[in-house]
């Protein structure tokens, strides 16, 4: 978009609106996304409140699923926070790259904006250049905010209607949801060792520990370490 | 809206009020960390690589559980960056129903 090299200062509304229409794209895709999200919760037994609870506090979609699938399976509350906490490390290394553009901003104002970096707010504020225009952050941020709540409810209260998934190869629906959030993680095969460690790890921590999520741990340590190794020598964060 | 719409499990608003913190101060560490603390390329490496190994480490035991869910999601993992997420999602769940079937 030609917008997107505009030199001219902008008032803070055009920016707001630019940053809406940015957001416009990022929303069809993250709609049908929180959709399925809450109808797979509906099935783990999570109500609309819950769901709207979680999609308004937490705001973060790869990790609200792990949290649904491990909630449904009867996992222990304290476990499915730290698989939340272990999905969402990312956003250091994200929050780390604009710290230039926080520089002079209050404490209290970098962390009210900073609770809408998603992947895709961080990604579109960066390519916006310069400074962190806090106008079209919130553009952004807010519009992918609202569009998650409301599909997320929405798919919560049309899921309660939908009988029995297995039927219908539903429970098949997480593995494939996981494998395409995985696809968005792809670094080229760089990241194939660290993955096939974690596959291991947490495939012989499983046969030992059926139902627990010390598997999903064993993985992220696993990958990470062969991460580590893999990184020494490596210098930025490239996304 | 009917009331179990509004029904509201007080152990899942414990995880989510846990979730939610913790995922705020993932958000706010990264310009805090970075002030303070030079991350190594090894450390930095680790973080990136762990959502991946999340997912892999959640999904691993599932889709290897039987032949017919493994060549789904085989499936899945070659079509997931060509097709949007819905079709990837719908045609593993078709190829699953079918190979539970044939297998």
């Amino acid at each position: 978009m030609s917008t997107d090299t505009l030199t001219i200062p902008a008032s803070p509304r055009q920016e707001f609106a630019l940053g809406v229409v940015h957001a416009l794209p990022v929303v069809a895709g993250a709609v049908p996304f929180g959709f399925l999200l809450g109808s797979l919760a509906a099935k783990a037994g999570l109500s609309p409140l819950d769901m709207g609870l979680m999609s308004g506090l937490v705001f973060a979609g790869s990790s609200q699923f792990v949290a649904v699938e491990l909630w449904g399976k009867g996992t222990a509350g304290l476990a499915v926070v730290g698989a939340i906490l272990l999905v969402n490390l990312r956003h250091l290394l994200m929050g780390a790259t604009l710290a230039p553009r926080l520089r002079g901003v209050s404490a209290p104002r970098a962390g009210a904006a900073l609770f809408f970096m998603t992947d895709e707010v961080w990604a579109l504020a960066l390519r916006r250049g310069e400074g962190l225009a806090f106008a079209y952050w919130y553009g952004v941020g807010v519009t992918l905010y609202l569009a998650w709540l409301g599909s997320t409810v929405a798919g919560t209260l049309a899921g309660a209607l939908i009988a029995d998934p297995a039927a219908w190869g539903l429970d098949f629906t997480f593995i494939a949801v996981f494998l395409c959030l995985l696809a968005g993680f792809w670094r080229g095969v760089r990241s194939l060792p660290p993955w096939l460690a974690s596959a291991a790890a947490a495939l012989t921590v499983h046969t030992l520990s059926p139902g627990g999520p010390w598997h999903i741990l064993a993985g992220a340590v696993a990958g990470g370490a062969v991460a580590a190794w893999q990184g020494r020598g490596r210098v930025r964060y490239e996304p | 809206m009917s009331p179990e719409a509004l029904e509201l499990d007080w152990s899942v608003l414990a995880v989510v009020l846990g979730g939610a913190l913790a995922t705020w101060l993932t958000r706010v560490g990264g310009p805090w960390l970075i002030a303070r603390v030079r991350l190594g390329p090894a450390a930095n490496a680790a973080l990136e690589a762990t959502p991946g190994a999340v997912l892999v480490a959640l999904v691993a035991p599932a889709a290897l559980s039987r032949p017919s869910d493994a060549l789904a999601a085989a499936l899945v993992c070659l079509i997931a960056r060509r097709v949007p997420m819905a079709v990837a999602v719908a045609v593993g769940v078709v190829a699953v129903v079918l190979l539970r079937r044939l297998l």
